[in-house]
């Protein structure tokens, strides 16, 4: 077997898995259904208390999409930082090391294919409250090619984030807390609630440019709005993104592997 | 009088030998709630950001909304911190771990609700106290009404975990529906009460009692208004006889899990 296929089937391995599991990844809808409700309200009263048709370059119907998507892929996040951390504690990420496969690679493949299903279930029940709240908006068969190009680079760079945090625990009593605090930077800086263009002028830019933003905000806007031009951009910022966090992720395993003492077993 | 007194101390033995064992994980504790303390600063900062672009949304304005969310974690955190266990009670009935608390000769429920602390709940309590005294700037009558309310608020919130949890009596295993259901809570109590209209209203005063957080205690707060807190305070008696009264049916129907467990 070669190397790509061995990782390949670990991800059909989770995809099959979760599928396994459609009632616990279910229970998550709940919580994408209070919270579009809530969010329809709110954005319902802020249009027309401005009395603004477009607000931040989107119609109403464009926001509440904009926010299916976003939570589709912030609700479709797997517990990965987590799991990492605790192979650390119970010390079995020594039997993964002995597999002949890489132990960030394996995590990489069966997150992705963790992902890919929840983040389906999400979107269809997402679109589907969308579709009863404010109707269909107009999307085109390249629009959706477009969306769905920004898509998985996004959910490589969430890993590599989650994979850094994770393996601090090799010096950390518990990540639990930084896995909160980078979900939250995520949230704030990454445009998951309110789309950048609704931002102060002056930190746009800035935000657009970090990487936070290329996680939820770059594939939601691509598929409200696409854009070729921009998908280049989006693109090109992803691969940095994914460069530097692997970058660090990398180092942090490079230390870590140093720190294992395995004693038989 | 002297039964409360006694319960009291019972209280703070609890809280004592809770905060004592969070604290032999010091690293993970603190790192617990510093992590809170930043999610709860997260959601205030989209606020902020929002209003800074719309700065009024039905007379509601940012300051409104910062005291809806200190009242809020505030309140979660002083239930919380003090009677973990509320938001437990379903998965302690489907695990069969109400049978330790029943051979204890004190009354069952106020115990068992003191045999946890959260760790981030007293992140949510720092928070709650820092972000009104920082951002609303209250004189004293103001920060004396909050802080009634958060003892309200914490009622209520503990009431409704009983309640909640307390279908698990009926259901068997209802972990993940009573988790649901707490969470509609506490995510309708921290938006403006003003977005909510028609018979979702009637839903926030009864099966998701959110508008005693993000209502009552505002329109108190607004106008120093004692017959706005009187009705927050109201609701969340009314929730916590709800709860406890659902609590002690249910248990009629509880049926020991035989299990031999170490309590945790």
């Amino acid at each position: 077997m070669n190397a790509l296929a061995k990782y390949v089937y670990v991800g059909r391995t989770a995809v099959r898995s979760n599928m396994a599991y459609l009632g616990e990844v279910a229970a998550r809808v709940f919580f994408l259904t209070v919270i579009l409700y809530i969010f329809l309200q709110l954005w319902l009263v802020t249009y027309a208390e401005t009395g603004a048709d477009r607000l931040g370059g989107l119609t109403l119907a464009q926001m509440l999409w904009y926010l299916v998507i976003t939570e589709a892929i912030t609700l479709s996040a797997p517990a990965v930082a987590l799991e990492i951390d605790s192979d650390v504690r119970t010390g079995a990420i020594a039997v993964q090391l002995v597999r002949p496969l890489s132990y960030p690679l394996y995590r990489l493949w069966a997150t992705l294919g963790e992902r890919a299903v929840r983040f389906i279930l999400n979107a269809l029940v997402g679109s589907a409250l969308a579709l009863l709240m404010v109707g269909p908006i107009a999307l085109s068969p390249q629009g959706l090619g477009l969306f769905l190009l920004a898509l998985p680079l996004a959910f490589v760079l969430d890993f590599m984030a989650y994979l850094a945090i994770g393996l601090c625990a090799f010096w950390l009593e518990n990540t639990s807390g930084l896995v909160l605090i980078y979900s939250r930077m995520t949230m704030i800086f990454g445009g998951v609630l309110l789309p950048i263009e609704l931002y102060p002028d002056s930190v746009q830019w800035l935000l657009v440019n970090l990487p936070f933003a290329s996680i939820a905000y770059a594939p939601a806007r691509m598929f409200v709005d696409p854009n070729a031009f921009e998908l280049v951009k989006v693109l090109a910022r992803q691969g940095v993104g994914i460069a530097i966090f692997a970058a660090i992720a990398a180092a942090i395993y490079a230390a870590a592997l140093r720190r294992i003492h395995a004693h038989g077993g | 009088m002297t039964r409360l007194l006694d319960y009291l101390r019972l209280v703070w033995s609890y809280v004592r030998l809770n905060f004592a064992a969070q604290l032999e994980y010091r690293g993970a504790f603190v790192s617990q709630v510093v992590a809170m303390f930043i999610n709860d600063l997260a959601w205030v900062a989209f606020w902020v950001l929002f209003f800074t672009r719309f700065p009024v949304l039905r007379d509601w304005n940012v300051s409104d909304v910062i005291t809806i969310w200190a009242i809020a974690t505030a309140g979660f955190g002083v239930a919380h911190a003090i009677y973990g266990n509320a938001g437990m009670i379903a998965s302690l009935i489907a695990q069969g771990q109400i049978d330790v608390w029943m051979l204890y000769p004190r009354a069952v429920l106020p115990h068992l609700l003191l045999g946890r602390m959260s760790a981030t709940a007293l992140g949510d309590v720092l928070f709650g106290f820092a972000v009104y005294i920082v951002a609303v700037q209250p004189d004293l009558a103001h920060f004396a009404l909050f802080t009634a309310l958060v003892g309200s608020t914490a009622v209520l919130f503990v009431g409704f975990g009983v309640m909640a949890g307390s279908i698990g009596f009926y259901l068997g295993n209802a972990t993940t529906l009573a988790q649901q259901w707490q969470f509609a809570m506490v995510t309708f109590s921290t938006y403006p009460a003003t977005l909510f209209q028609g018979a979702v209203k009637v839903v926030l005063f009864t099966a998701v009692p959110a508008l005693f957080i993000n209502h009552y205690p505002v329109e108190a707060l607004r106008s120093l208004s004692l017959s706005d807190a009187a009705l927050a305070f109201l609701g969340s008696l009314g929730v916590l006889a709800a709860g406890v009264a659902v609590f002690h049916h249910g248990l009629r129907r509880y049926e020991s899990g035989n299990l031999l467990v170490m309590r945790e």
